[in-house]
């Protein structure tokens, strides 16, 4: 099957080997290193000083006057997207006056990043804010995701904007990567010993890695489009391909088999095998259990082709951008493809890690490049591999296939309760526990070796997980497993090992807590699941707050549509420090003083394809009749995008009400868009848990159609919308519901809306 | 009963009866064997230990009572070692447990899989659990040595030689369904596949070409020179876990198993007598030779050796408690011993790298 041609029309990027393509390229294939000593004096303490730093003038100097004053991590972002959109031709926001400008609706953001970010005043701020303020200042309304998968995070991004584009979501993205450099991440890796003292030597010394910061973005869009706006296409994106290690928290699978699978994935996705393969842009980080497991994916790969096929790691001029890292590597593939030259690794000693391979030492060598494999390898064994081709001419094409998915596994891990049977229990009974953490007590989730070094956020990923798939009745093979997806989504991560790490490193930044520090990138709790399950399918990690689950859900649709997987574990999770209060429990959609309540929890489900779960003759809750994301304009928007039902309309909406003032306005929302429909929500049950609060509403709503119950909104007596009729009062549902409707909200970001029915 | 390959071995090979087995103790010569083993590859024919497979709905539940460590999550692409105890916390056996799809395989020590066999049925409740002896039908070749992972890349697949500690695969060998799995008894790259018996003499003669053979004498010298404990030498009646040294081999956070009990109790009631290496004296003293601090009376020796890699006596003493320290000057039958800390011999393997 040939799907629609994907083009790069627009590269932009900013990090120590250049403040622009034509500098990063010029410098690139001179072999003109960017890794220096840090001068702030706060790193003195550090033995290791050298780092990938990108000069302050070189972000000014491109940023108008009213972005100079935002945090450093959007300032990079912005110069690199403007380059992209720039050399792409889309630089007007207004569509009045460039007729042939894609509708901003259509233009979608996939930003990739590591580490949670200061903003300007210094204060850790939402992992997706970064992405927002760019489609913001970019006018991009489209599809908005923030993806973190550590250091893999850029290079997902990549392979997640095709996917936008293949499933007809968006007409361009923009995708790509950045971090900046910080002080704790810089302490981390210190602790880690992961630091060389020098510049960074990939494959030959192998001492250890430079960090460095920086931005790069890809604009992709579908070839016909581009060609059609007169747009010059610079490579394609003709696969990519996610795998997890499921092996440990830091260090990569040894085998190289994680590695060598996402590689032959991303082949298999283009439509290539490895005998194509000219060039290979290494994830090369310099340290030696990368640069040895590397080599072996090169072996594995590529047989005895391995040494034919050069590799070499740029990391070696621009030191570790880590969320970034993917995309600047993306960016060097494209450039490397256009002019025909494979940029060197430098610094590279006579002594190879691996003297069978050629790692393109010291000296860019021009060469016939038609296809690049471009790979990355993360913390929580997430591991991605693109592959980059020279653009062809346009050529007929496929759709994506639609395939139906459903529901077959629920897995609360809720203050109400751990498992559907509990949380049903509660739903039927009334039950309230905004704020209180769940208990995992009285059962085992993992093996006790793994479980008593996990924190408290992969603890109740894990049970909710395991929870899941118990549910779901699954009872794989081992070679199944290893093409199980799972996507993590979660608004924030771990707070008790980042704020465990935060304290170790005010303590002293030479003896970070390392442990917490594996655990602070947001992917830790998917990679630790997939790890526990031992599932080695895709995976990915979605951070757009209370949307997260949702945009997950989405995430396994379309490896499920592609073929990718069969049977994909969509698990959220987020917690909170606060203690649960003491006062009354939040009223979602009243007119209610009670605030808010943070809590904690994690809420799996299983996505199967309805073949593979009718060929195991499985039970499923609910058919995926669609979803819908809008961003920053309400409700109504997202209701209004989502497929309707050809059945009816739904009749129960559980939504992403919290209570409070925010519910007024989508409670108006579904009450005009779904007249007649029940409206709840779970926040009343559980309290506000980000990511999880969303998935939990996906759960409740497949809950609803086989039990046909729904938590009651005790205690709403004024809704700020409609009349007390329009809303779920009594658990027992009091009409048979075939079709509900799933609401997440990111507020001020993005909404969902997913739409569930009955099998 | 001899090894199904003892019809690929030598005739000159030595054997010995060791448990329900009678097994190659040396092919050529014990220090011969020892140095292949320590700085080259060598194959080990493990046919003395037994396979059981456990079965059924409640196999793993079953597994999980009878077995000291935490093999309830034991996935298919795991294996672990862990210690079977009686009731009152006397070691039955030690066994490697791999994870299988439907159950668990365990593999006993050297010609324990009788008594296993025995102690296992005895457990078997009204549960649906099915105990079955796949030692009829399978059996276990052994790979261990600094270069032992260069045998499995030229033998099977390069790819399994750095495949992580404990780690298994089913693969297979000249269209052969095998499990293979990364182990290790010596401290040495260790690896061990458990092979259909018609397929085994093909596997060993292929083995030998790019490996030599080595016995259980210097297989067992290897374990001792790195603590791994051999039960059959280390186990004596009335010693608790704690004083055999194999507390690792136990989890005491299980909800409960077979020994639970008395090994809480140990724990709890301090005491006893503990295990330690010593080198020094001339000769190799016999089992049960008395050991004294000062002329005291501390212990008793449980087994000696003379260690190739030391070229020395190597012993372990069961000593009382605050004296199983290193570095101790000890009298074993009179004659002067240091106490030591494990490893005894450092391996090779852990400065040489997988590349």
């Amino acid at each position: 099957m040939a799907l629609r041609p994907v083009v790069v029309t627009g590269l932009g990027i900013i990090c120590a080997a250049g403040r622009d393509p034509a500098e990063f390229w010029r410098r690139l294939t001179a072999g003109q290193g960017g890794l220096t000593p840090i001068e702030d004096e706060a790193f003195a303490v550090f033995t290791a000083r050298y780092a990938g730093q990108v000069p302050d003038a070189w972000i000014d100097d491109q940023l108008p006057q009213e972005d100079r004053g935002r945090d450093r991590t959007a300032r990079l972002a912005l110069v690199a997207a403007r380059q992209a959109v720039g050399q792409a031709g889309l630089v007007s926001r207004d569509p009045g006056t460039d007729p042939g400008r894609p509708d901003p609706g259509r233009l979608g953001i996939i930003l990739g990043k590591c580490q949670a970010t200061p903003d300007a005043a210094g204060r850790y701020q939402p992992m997706h804010r970064t992405a927002d303020v760019v489609a913001d200042r970019l006018g991009l309304l489209g599809p908005r995701i923030l993806v973190s998968t550590a250091c893999a995070a850029g290079g997902n991004a990549v392979g997640l904007a095709r996917d936008k584009i293949l499933t007809g979501e968006a007409d361009a993205v923009l995708a790509g990567g950045v971090d900046p450099l910080l002080f704790g991440t810089y302490a981390g890796f210190a602790g880690l010993q992961a630091l060389s003292t020098g510049p960074c030597r990939p494959y030959s010394s192998s001492d250890g890695l430079n960090l460095g910061e920086g931005a790069a973005f890809l604009l992709l869009e579908p070839l016909d489009l581009a060609l059609a706006r007169g747009a010059t296409p610079l490579a394609e994106v003709a696969g990519y391909g996610l795998s997890a290690d499921a092996y440990h928290a830091t260090a990569p699978d040894p085998t190289g088999r994680g590695g060598a699978s996402a590689v032959r994935r991303a082949l298999a996705d283009a439509g290539l095998t490895s005998a194509d393969v000219h060039y290979v842009s290494g994830h090369g980080t310099g340290t030696p259990a990368n640069d040895t497991m590397e080599a072996k994916v090169m072996r594995l790969v590529f047989g005895e082709r391995a040494g034919r096929v050069p590799t070499s790691s740029i990391k070696s001029f621009v030191g570790h951008t880590l969320g970034a890292a993917g995309a600047v590597e993306a960016v060097a593939s494209v450039l490397a493809l256009q002019h025909g030259v494979a940029p060197p690794t430098i610094g590279f000693e006579d002594e190879p890690a691996a003297a069978d391979l050629d790692f393109v030492p010291n000296a860019a060598r021009p060469m016939t490049i038609d296809t690049v494999v471009s790979n990355n390898y993360a913390f929580g064994g997430n591991n991605v591999s693109l592959v980059l081709t020279r653009p062809r001419g346009p050529r007929p094409y496929d759709g994506l296939p639609h395939r139906a998915a459903v529901i077959t596994g629920l897995g609360p891990v809720t203050g109400v309760g751990a498992g559907i049977a509990e949380v049903a229990e509660a739903v039927a009974t009334g039950l309230q526990e905004p704020g209180r953490p769940p208990s995992l007590d009285g059962r085992t989730y993992a093996p006790r070796s793994l479980w008593r070094h996990m924190n408290h956020l992969s603890r109740m990923a894990i049970a909710a997980s395991r929870l899941a798939w118990e549910d779901a009745g699954l009872k794989l093979p081992r070679k199944a497993l290893d093409e199980v997806g799972l996507v993590f989504a979660t608004a924030a991560g771990s707070a008790e090992s980042t704020g465990g790490f935060d304290e170790s490193i005010a303590l002293n930044p030479n003896k970070p807590a390392v442990l917490s520090f594996s655990n602070v990138v947001l992917n830790a709790t998917g990679g630790a699941v997939c790890q526990t399950l031992g599932l080695r399918g895709p995976t990915t990690t979605i951070c757009n707050g209370g949307a997260s689950a949702s945009i997950a859900l989405d995430c396994a649709l379309e490896m499920i549509r592609a073929g990718k997987a069969e049977v994909v574990l969509v698990v959220a999770a987020d917690e909170t420090t606060a203690p649960a209060p003491a006062s009354d429990p939040p009223v979602p959609y009243g007119e209610s003083t009670a605030a808010p309540v943070p809590g904690s929890a994690a809420v799996a489900f299983v996505v199967e394809s309805a073949e593979h779960c009718a060929g195991r003759a499985g039970r499923a809750y609910a058919t995926v009749t669609g979803t819908a994301h809008t961003t920053g304009t309400g409700t109504e928007a997202v209701l209004r995008e989502l497929p309707v039902s050809g059945a009816g309309p739904a009749e129960l909406v559980i939504g992403a009400g919290t209570g409070g003032p925010e519910d007024g306005q989508e409670a108006a929302a579904v009450l005009g868009c779904a007249p007649g429909a029940l409206l709840t929500a779970s926040a009343g049950l559980t309290g506000d848990c980000q990511a999880a609060t969303g998935a939990m509403n996906l759960l409740l709503a497949a809950l609803a159609l086989r039990e046909q119950i729904a938590p009651a909104l005790t205690g709403l007596t004024a809704p700020r919308a409609g009349t007390l009729g329009s809303y779920v009062t009594k658990p027992d549902l009091p009409a048979p519901v075939r079709r509900a409707l799933a609401l997440t909200a990111a507020h001020g970001s993005v909404r969902g809306a997913v739409l569930l029915e009955a099998v | 009963m001899a090894t199904v390959l003892a019809t690929e071995h030598p005739e000159d090979t030595a054997y010995g009866q060791v448990g329900d087995a009678t097994v190659p103790l040396r092919f050529s010569s014990l220090a011969e064997e020892y140095r292949v083993l320590r700085n080259r590859a060598a194959v080990l024919d493990l046919g003395g230990h037994g396979l059981i497979q456990i079965t059924g709905a409640d196999g793993v539940d079953f597994a999980q009572r009878v077995l000291a460590r935490d093999v309830e999550y034991l996935t298919s692409d795991r294996c672990m070692m862990s210690l079977v105890l009686d009731e009152s916390g006397q070691v039955v056996d030690q066994v490697l447990a791999f994870g299988r799809e439907d159950g668990l395989l365990l593999e006993s020590s050297c010609g324990a899989g009788t008594r296993l066999l025995e102690h296992l049925l005895a457990r078997v409740a009204d549960d649906d659990v099915q105990i079955t002896d796949r030692s009829g039908d399978l059996t276990v070749i052994g790979l261990e040595g600094p270069y032992a992972w260069g045998v499995v890349g030229r033998l099977i697949d390069a790819e399994l030689a750095s495949l992580p500690f404990e780690s298994v695969v089913d693969t297979a060998w000249d269209d052969v369904e095998i499990v293979f799995a990364r182990t290790g008894l010596t401290g040495e790259y260790g690896y061990q596949m458990i092979v259909p018996i018609e397929s085994a003499a093909a596997l060993w003669r292929r083995s030998l070409e790019h490996a030599q053979a080595a016995g259980v004498e210097a297989l067992e010298l290897a374990m001792l020179e790195v603590r791994q404990p051999i039960p059959r030498h280390e186990v004596t009646p009335g010693a608790s876990v704690i004083e055999i040294g194999a507390n690792w081999l136990v989890d005491i956070t299980k909800d409960d198993f077979v020994g639970k009990d008395a090994v809480v109790e140990a724990f709890e009631a301090g005491g006893g007598r503990r295990t330690v290496g010593f080198t020094g004296c001339p000769g190799v003293p016999a089992l049960g030779t008395r050991v004294q601090a000062a002329g005291q009376d501390i212990g008793e020796v449980v087994y000696a050796v003379h260690s190739v890699g030391l070229d020395a006596t190597l012993g372990l003493a069961r000593v009382t408690e605050d004296l199983a320290a290193a570095g101790l000057e000890l009298t074993v039958g009179g004659l002067p011993v240091t106490t030591l800390t494990s490893p005894y011999v450092v391996p090779k393997s852990w400065s040489i790298p997988i590349i």
